[in-house]
């Protein structure tokens, strides 16, 4: 056993349920008051292949999952390979006796044992969860339950299947594991969920988005809770025609978001430099994976940092932040829609698959969550769109009304109309260049820009949800360290950061070339000692990461 | 309304006698009409294209947004959806609409989004000093095709018939009366409008080349299949309109019925109480 934790991974072809036996597994632990970390490793097609969850639990915070893992049920050959390695100190491991002789683990005929249900071997979750069940000693009667609530279609076929696989694997093997109960049942979410939930709990009305992963499953969210709250959400012909939808809500005062992933965000360059000439509020949600190009669809990466920092032709002020853990994410959101609203500016909330697709027990005081609001025109003079003020942000307005407002995409004067005169290029260009003065300001004051954990020791900076991994490496690890994670990379918070400039640093990202690293180096003049980088599509493990941190300390 | 409301003091610099004159004005009386039939100008939100026709966007005194190349038809539908209650027009140009944004307009098409399109069709990119267009008939040789192009026009009511529009109509710049009234009436239109308006660039095209060309349809097609076989048989000076089907539903009452996000946001605290419930059930 890992430390205080225990991880259980299931993994099979693609259709066999493995998927949702993780989180029927999650739904466990989490009944018994334990916090979860649950990963889903899974291939970019529809049958075969290898997919696996791993869902690990601890009696506390816990902000990764372990491929060491304590119980690992595989029902294929390829799946078994893959962990027979892979166990943590007296961990077990179970084959499909009916697809191979494990030279290791208990043997199970998974599919024999379904032949005579309907579903025959699509039931292999339902038996997966039952082996679990019956080694950590969990009731029948409880077990049965949880199978009832989580899955839908044969009820009485999954019970009595999992009754059968329950028995047969308690008689083939004695030792129950004893886990401990925790503290309390919390919610689990995925980091897509908080953000959809996030972005409606900020002020969400309208919601764009073309199928890409990992960003599809904030399209899915959201168009299932659509009705519920009056939103829009709209699967158009292509990520153009989404931001620019998102631009033409904007205009009529709806809180507009859109999302994506890298290849996607491509597109929607174009539009999002429209956004910023037309001062436009559009959240976008850029959820990275491998690249370049069509890349490793479900895998994951950090190296669209340096495209999301500058994406879009002409100066103009691009807010881009980036969440660490799924609860972050759900707050992050709200603010970041707040911002590009206060603002009027496009921005990035920037994550990867890790965060968007991983599962995570969260506590979330949702009261707190910010919500969107703008500076309003409320006077009685001709309304001038591009109003020349203080801090560079003219008043909005929205349509029905009797005056008349003019967003435009050709450099304008006040009232929005196109000009080409030097003097109103000039002041124009100088009107939004203040906004970038004037949210360093609003930050500064009122938002927390830079997460810190741990009091001493050498200086680990990391971003993203590669924060969690470095987080729970430390503590595996029992490390002691100072963690810096930049919540937002623009506007870069320099006065947060440049305490750090006299002391090296390590840094822990997912990009071959150090993106992450480079900004530190070129924005804050920070002194990066070691660059610890993973770019294989997988994120850390906390073991792993703990090692390699030791090396460098 | 006096017309007058609907100038703005932006310099006009199309070229002098050119098409996109007569459709600024017809656009004007018929606001005019429009608001005596109780369509008040402020519910009126337009957006344009980048391209001559999208200069009518600083001519107009109405609210919109100036979009890009071929997005304005992306952008106006994000506008219907913001707030349903508007009446959305949009002004495009051969490549801007047929090119650049052939994709938004034929999915505002199959989705019958309640827009007005107003496509103004000369055949050439004249901003751009002249290259051949989706709609130029083979064989124009431009600064992109000095052999002549060798690809054939697109039909654009064809295309847009095909592709789901509920209304549409062809008409000329030399015919304000009748480009007034199709206005009016595309306008009134409940789904997707689409409004294909002949205009001759004069820097590139005269008015004489279309003047005897120019016919109208004997007879308004009464179904899908006869509209269909009027756009393919009449030659494509033949002025009328050719479609119109009012039974079909438009997108924004499929999407929410008689929601409107801006107008009924749902509150704070509701949100904030539902999302608890939501997570909580997970």
């Amino acid at each position: 056993m890992v430390k205080d934790v225990f991880t259980f991974i299931v993994g099979g072809k693609a259709g066999e349920g493995t998927k949702k036996a993780g989180s029927v597994v999650a739904q466990i632990f989490i009944e018994k008051g334990l916090q979860v970390f649950e990963m889903e490793d899974y291939m970019s097609l529809i049958r075969g292949g290898h997919n696996f969850s791993v869902v690990s639990t601890a009696n506390r915070w816990i902000s990764s999952h372990y491929m060491k893992a304590n119980l690992v049920v595989n029902s294929d050959k390829r799946s078994y390979e893959n962990h027979k390695n892979e166990l943590a100190d007296n961990g077990v491991i179970i084959y499909n006796s009916d697809e191979m002789e494990g030279e290791k683990g208990i043997g199970i005929p998974f599919f024999s044992m379904a032949k005579k249900y309907k579903f025959g071997k699509l039931m292999f979750g339902v038996g997966a969860v039952a082996i679990l069940a019956a080694y950590i000693n969990y009731t029948k009667e409880k077990l049965n339950n949880i199978i009832k609530r989580e899955y839908s279609k044969g009820e009485e076929d999954n019970i009595s299947y999992a009754s059968e696989v329950y028995d047969f694997f308690s008689s083939q093997f004695e030792t129950k594991f004893t886990l401990e109960n925790g503290d309390k049942k919390r919610p689990i979410l995925t980091g897509n969920q908080a953000i959809s939930f996030g972005a409606i709990a900020g002020g969400l009305d309208t919601y764009y988005g073309y199928p890409m992963t990992p960003a599809s499953s904030i399209l899915h969210t959201l168009a299932e809770n659509a009705s519920e709250f009056g939103l829009a959400v709209v699967h158009p012909e292509s990520e153009i025609a989404a931001i620019n939808m998102a631009i033409g809500a904007s205009f009529t005062g709806a809180k507009s978001v859109v999302g994506t992933s890298g290849g996607g965000f491509a597109l929607m360059v174009e539009g999002y430099s429209l956004a910023g000439i037309t001062e436009a509020p559009v959240l976008v949600i850029l959820s990275m994976r491998p690249g370049p190009a069509t890349g490793v669809p479900t895998y994951t990466e950090q190296a669209d940092l340096e495209f999301a920092l500058v994406a879009g032709h002409g100066d103009f002020l691009r807010i881009v932040a980036s969440p660490s853990t799924i609860h972050d994410a759900f707050f992050l959101t709200a603010e970041m829609l707040d911002l590009v609203w206060k603002f009027q500016t496009p921005g990035i909330l920037l994550t990867e698959k890790h965060l968007s697709e991983s599962f995570m027990t969260v506590e979330l005081n949702i009261e707190n969550a910010k919500w969107a609001e703008s500076k309003l025109f409320k006077g009685k003079e001709n309304y001038k769109r591009y109003l020349y003020t203080d801090d560079g942000v003219s008043p909005l307005l929205f349509p029905p009304s009797n005056q008349i407002i003019k967003w435009s995409s050709y450099e304008h004067d006040e009232n929005g109309y196109t000009t080409e005169n030097a003097d109103e290029i000039k002041k124009m260009h100088d009107k939004r260049h203040k906004k970038v003065e004037s949210i360093e300001e609003y930050l500064k004051k009122n938002i927390n820009t830079v997460n810190i954990f741990g009091k001493e020791g050498p200086l680990i900076f990391t971003y993203g949800s590669t924060t969690m991994s470095v987080l729970e490496a430390l503590y595996y690890g029992d490390i002691k360290a100072r963690v810096i994670q930049p919540i937002y990379l623009n506007p870069f918070p320099i006065w947060e950061i440049k305490k750090f400039q006299d002391t090296s640093i390590i840094v822990v990202e997912m990009s071959k070339s150090g993106q992450f690293a480079n900004l530190l180096k070129g924005k804050a003049g920070l002194r990066v000692e070691k660059l610890i980088n993973k770019y294989d599509g997988r994120p850390f493990d906390p073991i792993e990461l703990s090692i390699k941190l030791k090396e460098v300390f | 309304m006096d017309i007058k409301e609907l100038d703005t003091s932006v310099e006009n610099t199309w070229c002098p006698g050119c098409g996109n004159f007569a459709i600024l004005t017809a656009v004007k009386k018929a606001m005019v009409k429009l608001e005596e039939k109780g369509i008040n100008k402020n519910n009126i939100v337009i957006s344009s294209g980048i391209g001559c026709h999208a200069k009518i966007f600083d001519y107009l005194n109405l609210s919109g947004v100036y979009s890009l190349h071929g997005r304005d038809i992306a952008t106006i539908q994000g506008i219907k959806i913001g707030n349903p209650d508007l009446k959305v027009i949009t002004f495009s140009g051969d490549g801007n609409g047929m090119g650049e944004g052939l994709a938004h307009t034929m999915f505002a098409a199959k989705r019958n989004m309640d827009m007005t399109m107003i496509l103004h069709h000369n055949d050439v990119y004249a901003l751009t000093t002249g290259q051949f267009t989706p709609l130029t008939e083979k064989g124009w040789k431009g600064p992109s095709t000095p052999r002549g192009s060798f690809e054939e026009p697109f039909n654009p009511l064809l295309l847009m018939i095909v592709a789901g529009a509920t209304f549409l109509a062809r008409c000329y710049s030399g015919e304000i009366t009748h480009l007034t009234d199709i206005i009016i009436q595309a306008v009134e239109h409940k789904g997707f409008s689409f409004i294909e308006v002949i205009q001759p660039a004069v820097s590139y095209h005269s008015w004489a080349e279309y003047k005897d060309k120019i016919e109208f349809l004997d007879k308004e097609p009464s179904n899908l299949e006869e509209a269909i076989l009027s756009i393919r048989n009449n030659h494509k000076f033949t002025l009328g309109v050719f479609y119109r089907n009012i039974e079909k539903h438009v997108y924004h009452e499929q999407l929410y019925g008689d929601h409107n996000p801006i107008t009924k946001k749902s509150l704070r605290e509701k949100r904030i109480k539902k999302i608890e419930e939501i997570i909580n059930r997970i």
